[in-house]
C-alpha cells in the first residue's frame, strides 16, 4: 500500500492509502503538530490580524537567547546551527520560530490532504499529491520524529526483521519503515 | 594588549556549511535536497551525499556567514542535520 500513480510533471500524481493507513498518518501528523506547537506563538502567527502578528513577532524578538528544546524529537527537528553553544543559542533566537512555522506549514498541508473517501465502503482513497515537495518534507519530519522515539540506527531494519510479532514495538517500527517506502517511492515519481 | 585581528571582517568568504550523516534521511532524499537547494548536477549531488554517508560529513556550501546561516536554515527546513563554521582549511 502507499502506491503512487501518475507523475508530478503531468500534475496527476496520486497515492493510494487504505483507511487504516490514513488513520495512522493523520494521527502521526497531529501528534507532531502538537509537539511543535509548544513554546511557540503559533496562535498569534496563525491570526490574520496584522496587529496580532506584529505582537507575536515583537514578543519573539524580546526574548534573550533560547536554549535547545528539551524533547529529543524537537532537538532533532530544530537542531543547533553551530557546534559552539553560544553561537547556536544566538542563531536559534532569530531562526527557531520560523523553522517551527515552516515545519508546521508542511504538516498542516499534509493534514489537509489526508481525506477519507466520501464513500466509506471504499477500501482505499486515492489522495492527490498536489505539492510533492511539501509531502516529502512532512513525511521526512514524521520519520525523523519516529526515529528518535524508536532510537533508529543503521542496523535497525535487520533488528526489525528479527523482532517477534508479539513485540509491542514492532508495529511502530513497521510504520517507520512503511513511511520510508512512501518517501522513496514519492522521490521516484517526481 | 593588542587584540587579535579578526580576519573574517576583511575576508567575507570564510564560512562553510557542513551536512552531518544520520541513519534516518534516505540517500535519494539527501541527493534530492542537494540538487534542489544548490542546483547541483545529479552526479555532484550524489557524490556529496555519498561523502556524507561514508565519511560522516561533507562541506556542501561556502560563502559569507549570512549566506551560510540561510543555507543551514534551509537544510534544517528539509530535515537535514547541518551546521556552519568558519573555514579553517581553505576554500571549498
Amino acid at each position: 500500500m502507499g502506491e503512487f500513480k501518475g507523475s508530478s510533471k503531468a500534475g496527476d500524481l496520486t497515492v493510494a492509502l487504505s483507511n487504516d493507513e490514513l488513520h495512522i498518518l493523520i494521527n502521526l501528523v497531529e501528534q507532531l503538530l502538537e509537539l511543535l506547537g509548544e513554546r511557540n506563538f503559533i496562535h498569534h502567527y496563525q491570526s490574520d490580524d496584522p496587529f496580532a502578528q506584529l505582537m507575536a513577532a515583537s514578543v519573539g524578538n524580546l526574548e534573550s537567547a533560547i536554549d535547545q528544546p528539551e524533547d529529543p524529537v524537537l532537538r532533532r527537528l530544530l537542531p543547533n546551527g553551530y557546534a559552539d553553544p553560544e553561537s547556536a543559542a544566538e542563531f536559534r533566537k532569530y531562526t527557531e520560530s520560523s523553522l517551527r512555522m515552516v515545519k508546521q506549514t508542511h504538516l498542516m498541508y499534509l493534514r489537509e490532504q489526508l481525506v477519507f473517501p466520501v464513500d466509506h465502503e471504499l477500501p482505499k482513497a486515492d489522495i492527490a499529491v498536489t505539492d510533492p515537495t511539501q509531502w516529502l518534507i512532512a513525511i521526512n519530519d514524521l520519520r525523523l520524529a519516529l526515529a528518535v522515539r524508536l532510537d533508529i540506527k543503521q542496523d535497525s531494519y535487520e533488528m526489525y526483521e528479527l523482532m517477534k510479532d508479539s513485540d509491542p514495538q514492532k508495529p511502530l517500527f513497521a510504520v517507520y519503515f512503511w513511511l520510508g517506502g512512501i518517501q522513496e517511492s514519492l522521490i521516484n515519481h517526481l | 594588549m593588542e587584540e587579535e585581528l579578526d580576519l573574517s571582517k576583511f575576508f567575507d568568504n570564510l564560512w562553510i556549511t557542513i551536512v552531518w550523516d544520520d541513519p534516518v534521511n534516505l540517500m535519494n532524499y539527501v541527493t534530492y535536497v542537494f540538487t534542489k537547494l544548490f542546483n547541483f548536477s545529479p552526479e555532484k549531488a550524489h557524490k556529496l551525499m555519498m561523502q556524507v554517508h561514508t565519511e560522516g560529513k561533507a562541506v556542501v556550501s561556502s560563502g559569507t556567514r549570512e549566506e551560510m546561516e540561510r543555507v543551514v536554515q534551509q537544510l534544517h527546513e528539509h530535515g537535514l542535520w547541518a551546521t556552519l563554521q568558519m573555514d579553517d582549511h581553505g576554500r571549498v
